[in-house]
């Protein structure tokens, strides 16, 4: 990939830092650290430019909307337990 | 994950566990010691906020006594049972179409009323998780079926308030791996296990900067059936966690929940899974002679090529 060791001294590392950063799992102080590496560094913002692209396109692929018949298939099935209150 | 930065206490840590006023049923080896710092939270809800302050203080006076019966990270390997119980303790997602409800006096009809209102929402999201799941539509059917089936049977011991969603796809999980998963689940232990100590903040936004390289575009440009295909390729355990973090944007305890492992394991599973899956569509851009994605693909694609030939 790159030399960059902005955020992390190796590619699995800075990976992982654009992986937290992303998955919402980071304090707002290395919010702010990652946000200022990525407007300087080109390098890693391709990195993470890629990440946004594969994410939404996995979002977009994987979106599927059920069969028409399955929620009455469903809710046919909870009207014909009995209910027990607990 | 990281102590913050100056070396300070995070004010107010919260021990999750010594919120819950009972210890989860169900999903034995959970991370431990998991602290959440509430002023690091950047887009904390409101009224979510009130309530953790509120269980903050209840927790404190509860903290000793719950203390010693914390189970041991990984100390065992309990299987999940046809079970679908227990309170999920995920306060994370404001379930937007709940309204309170005291459980204690409720019917079994009013019951059945919450649960078509507040969980028959969700059911196409649990069938496009199904779909990864079972890989076919009528099984990934039946699986919505039996999990909507346990749900409504166990509905009396979700907590109110707490992420229905994450209950849902926790049950999903579990009906899965005990209907249609017959190999014996084993619990992946990771390196990453002895996390301690992680702090939640969102970034604000997830939108491309503008600097999409050739290989990104080149990405971009392949069709929903080759990323299916890509994501039905890596090994269901990373593909789930990627799955539930990408698509339903659920956070690593969530997903540490839904699929009853430590979070450690939840975020090597999401490092490695995230990692196969962009080689793997590198690869298909490739074969399909998009440009960018050959100049600019990494090395462990360019090795994946090679080994092909």
């Amino acid at each position: 990939m790159s030399d960059c060791q902005g955020l992390g001294d190796c590619d699995d590392a800075r990976m992982q830092r654009i992986y937290e950063y992303l998955d919402g799992a980071l304090t707002r102080e290395d919010i702010t650290e990652i946000k200022t590496h990525l407007d300087e560094c080109p390098e890693c913002t391709e990195e993470y430019d890629l990440e946004c692209v594969i994410r939404t396109m996995v979002k977009r692929s994987c979106t599927e909307a059920a069969p028409e018949n399955l929620k009455n298939a469903i809710l046919d099935r909870i009207h014909a337990i009995r209910p027990v209150d607990a | 994950m990281r102590l913050l930065k100056d070396g300070t206490e995070p004010a107010g840590p919260v021990a999750l566990q010594t919120l819950e006023s009972n210890p989860p049923e169900y999903g034995t080896p959970r991370a431990k010691a998991v602290t959440v710092d509430l002023n690091a939270m950047s887009t904390l809800d409101p009224a979510l906020e009130a309530m953790y302050k509120a269980s903050e203080r209840e927790a404190k006076t509860s903290s000793e006594a719950n203390a010693s019966s914390d189970a041991p990270a990984g100390s065992d390997s309990q299987p999940a049972d046809a079970q679908p119980a227990g309170d999920v303790p995920l306060p994370a997602e404001p379930a937007p179409a709940e309204q309170p409800v005291d459980v204690a006096t409720e019917s079994a009809e009013e019951r059945r009323v919450r649960f078509e209102r507040d969980a028959m929402q969700y059911v196409d999201q649990l069938y496009s998780a199904a779909m990864r799941m079972a890989r076919n539509p009528a099984d990934a059917e039946d699986l919505v079926q039996e999990a909507y089936t346990k749900a409504f049977s166990a509905f009396h011991q979700y907590k109110p308030g707490t992420n229905l969603k994450a209950w849902l796809y926790r049950i999903l999980t579990n009906t899965y791996i005990n209907l249609y998963r017959k190999r014996q689940r084993e619990p992946l232990q990771s390196n990453s296990d002895t996390i301690e100590d992680w702090q939640l903040a969102r970034a604000e936004s997830h939108t491309s900067r503008g600097l999409r390289s050739a290989e990104a575009e080149a990405l971009d440009h392949l069709p929903d059936s080759d990323v299916k295909r890509a994501l039905q390729a890596i090994p269901e355990e990373f593909r789930l966690a990627v799955y539930f973090a990408d698509v339903e944007g659920f956070a690593y305890r969530e997903i540490s929940d839904i699929m009853n492992t430590p979070i450690g394991t939840v975020m090597s599973r999401l490092h490695r899974g995230r990692k196969m899956l962009r080689d793997m569509l590198a690869d298909y851009a490739a074969e399909r002679g998009f440009k960018g994605a050959v100049e600019s693909q990494d090395t462990a694609a360019n090795t994946q090529q090679e080994n092909r030939k």
